[in-house]
């Protein structure tokens, strides 16, 4: 049940993109079609669901006080996680490669930005201020990756149909991208609040 | 093409000189941010008797702010029964980590200010659930053991403007100043946030625009926070 | 000063001036013509996160530059070294160690501010402007001038960010570096109208009531866009076409 609960609040309630605004660089670079937005939510999901299970596996038992080498080496934690990171992204881009090129050629150069997704290392950093368990932080990446993939399509479909507005021109493209995540940001501030626990215990 | 033999060696290299030239500096800087730390969480508990310190927590500087602790604070952990526990200070509890224990296994930090004038004040740290993550605070009881003196609260994560309102606007702490945890026949009420405006002078506060749901989590984290320290209160009442 | 620095470098075989023509087009572009935040879309997250307040977001500039300018240095000066194939993991290696640096020393000079930071220091690590820079220009050029470039970018960046981090404070909280500025002074406001200014003799515009909008984080989303509309309409050549 918790795990489900996280998971809900990971994807709508506390919308990486959309409340606390991180990935934005690829967010903005790659929502101009949604059928690229598409495939770069889904490495999303994937590089997000299975780097924060690892790095709680990391920051438990090897960089803890209470870990394999019973000394306190949480300074050298952002250092493992980008490392962990950068090789996950490395892999999906193989991945990518092999079983879809057409894919692997519209994502393009945006691949290797997965990894400075800022919602990667961020979720990352967040399980380890929250004190997340095991299965948390799977659910929280992946209700994370969830997010970020829901988000990068509503802006994309948004941004083709306001291809054909009449937009003044310097705010053409990026700045009205800017603008409308700003309102799709207030849009989902009416969903704070919501605690899926306190839903599932009243039933 | 390089060969795999040059980048393991490279990568080695690179490695060994970060984590050899990190672990130097930290080793440097440690003791003093540890010093750092331990004086921001004294100023945060400092903060709940700001009006009767000789100048406000912002103005003391850290050598002050150890002073104080060191000559005027005593410093005692409680356990959920009411009794002090030898050997421990109250800078050793995390209340955090405490919150995931059985109820009835948790022990509290408790903080003695000695006053110049004689005054006791006794400090007692609350923790519970804001609208996004964690909040906590320190709430300051006067030497009756029943009158508010004054409370500081904290939060991870909870929005500007709003829910970080507890801590960012000096009214909405102020206001506890004086309100009593006991009603007129002894029972236990603590004080309770309430939304439109206090409506009982000694036991209610006005609650914050917009942000109902962190205010009904400080009612509740005081609630359950001060009624944990009841056993030792009422010991040392008698 | 300026000759250690050249003997440092015995490579350069024509000797340029440390600090000619160039070196500065590399300092001035990224503040306007080439800005990181407004004109490549790099290194928002943090731009929006830490924004609401000026004080953060001087400390975060200086942190940004400081890892923007040495990651760039130690880079340009690996360039020959680093195997392609792990580049990008060698220069995240390089930028993380660097951040790590900046976590260590606000630690140790100012821990309310790191605390106030908490995650968006470790977020310096993917701000893409730092990694961007590496590989389009460090990666290709000498340390000193890619030194520069790093600096160069650094500033253009934290210039926005304060800027946003003004409109934001001053409209938000009626504040500027935690002095009132405008609205109501502390005695005169009520909680239930939320924040006051906190101190000072902020009763400049005593009618003024903080805008609540200006403190959550999509204000920063209207701010960089109305920045981007006013730079856009000054600097025709930067409008997007497609």
């Amino acid at each position: 049940m918790e795990f489900i609960n996280i998971f809900i609040k990971a994807a709508f309630v506390e919308n990486l993109v959309l409340a606390y605004f991180l990935g934005m660089c690829s967010y903005l670079a790659v929502s101009k079609t949604v059928k690229t937005a598409f495939g770069l939510g889904l490495a999303v999901i994937f590089v997000l669901g299975v780097t924060m299970p690892i790095n709680w596996l990391i920051n438990t038992f090897l960089l803890s006080e209470s870990g394999v080498f019973g000394i306190d080496l949480t300074f050298l934690r952002f250092i493992l996680f980008i490392a962990v990171i950068a090789s996950m992204v490395q892999l999906v881009e193989m991945i990518v490669e092999k079983f879809s090129p057409s894919l692997y050629n519209a994502l393009g150069i945006f691949l290797p930005l997965i990894t400075v997704n800022c919602a990667i290392l961020g979720g990352s950093l967040f399980m380890v201020s929250r004190e997340y368990n095991f299965s948390d932080s799977l659910a929280f990446g992946l209700g994370g990756g969830f997010g970020w993939f829901l988000a990068i399509i509503a802006i994309a479909a948004i941004r083709e149909k306001i291809k054909y507005s009449n937009v003044p021109a310097p705010l053409r493209g990026l700045g009205m991208a800017f603008i409308l995540t700003g309102l799709m940001g207030l849009a989902f501030l009416s969903l704070t609040g919501i605690d899926p626990a306190a839903l599932t215990a009243a039933k | 093409m390089e060969s795999t033999g040059k980048i393991v060696t490279f990568i080695l290299i690179i490695t060994s000189i970060v984590a050899v030239s990190l672990t130097g500096l930290r080793e440097l800087t440690k003791s003093q941010a540890a010093i750092n730390e331990s004086v921001f969480n004294k100023r945060a508990i400092l903060s709940a008797i700001d009006k009767y310190l000789d100048k406000p927590t912002a103005q003391l500087t850290d050598a002050e702010v150890q002073t104080i602790f060191s000559e005027r604070m005593e410093q005692k952990v409680v356990d959920m029964d009411g009794n002090l526990v030898d050997g421990m200070t109250a800078a050793q509890v995390d209340l955090a980590k405490e919150r995931k224990k059985p109820e009835a296994e948790r022990v509290l930090p408790l903080y003695i200010y000695n006053a110049t004038d004689g005054n006791k004040f006794y400090i007692l740290s609350v923790r519970g659930n804001g609208l996004w993550d964690e909040i906590w605070g320190v709430v300051a009881l006067q030497d009756d053991l029943k009158t508010i003196a004054g409370v500081a609260f904290d939060h991870a994560g909870e929005t500007p403007g709003l829910g970080a309102e507890i801590k960012d606007n000096p009214t909405f702490p102020a206001q506890f100043r004086g309100k009593k945890i006991y009603d007129e026949q002894g029972e236990y009420t603590s004080v309770v946030v309430r939304k439109g405006g206090a409506r009982d002078k000694n036991h209610e506060v006005d609650g914050i625009s917009g942000a109902t749901v962190t205010a009904d989590g400080v009612t509740e984290m005081l609630k359950r926070g001060i009624r944990y320290y009841e056993p030792y209160l009422s010991k040392a009442k008698s | 000063m300026a000759d250690v620095a050249v003997k440092d470098k015995p490579k350069v075989q024509e000797r340029e001036p440390l600090f000619g023509a160039k070196e500065k087009k590399l300092l001035v572009d990224p503040l306007n013509d080439n800005n990181p935040i407004t004109v490549q879309v790099l290194g928002i997250c943090s731009a929006l996160a830490v924004t609401s307040l000026v004080a953060p977001s001087i400390v975060m500039s200086v942190a940004v530059i400081f890892v923007t300018g040495f990651s760039s240095l130690f880079t340009s000066l690996l360039r020959n070294y680093i195997p392609k194939s792990v580049r990008l993991i060698a220069q995240l290696i390089i930028i993380a160690s660097l951040v790590t640096v900046v976590e260590l020393a606000l630690k140790y000079l100012n821990y309310p501010i790191y605390r106030q930071l908490s995650v968006y220091i470790g977020l310096i690590i993917t701000n893409c402007i730092v990694m961007g820079r590496l590989e389009a220009f460090a990666m290709a050029n000498k340390p000193w001038r890619a030194f520069v470039d790093g600096i160069g970018n650094g500033l253009g960046y934290g210039a926005i960010l304060i800027l946003i981090a003004i409109v934001r404070e001053i409209f938000g909280k009626g504040t500027l570096l935690g002095f009132g500025l405008i609205g109501p002074s502390n005695e005169q406001a009520s909680y239930l109208i939320n924040t006051a200014a906190e101190s000072g003799f902020g009763s400049l515009f005593a009618w003024y009531s903080n805008n609540n909008l200006m403190v959550l984080p999509a204000a920063a989303m209207f701010v960089i866009g109305i920045l981007i509309w006013l730079q856009r309409s000054y600097n025709q050549k930067l409008i997007d076409i497609s």
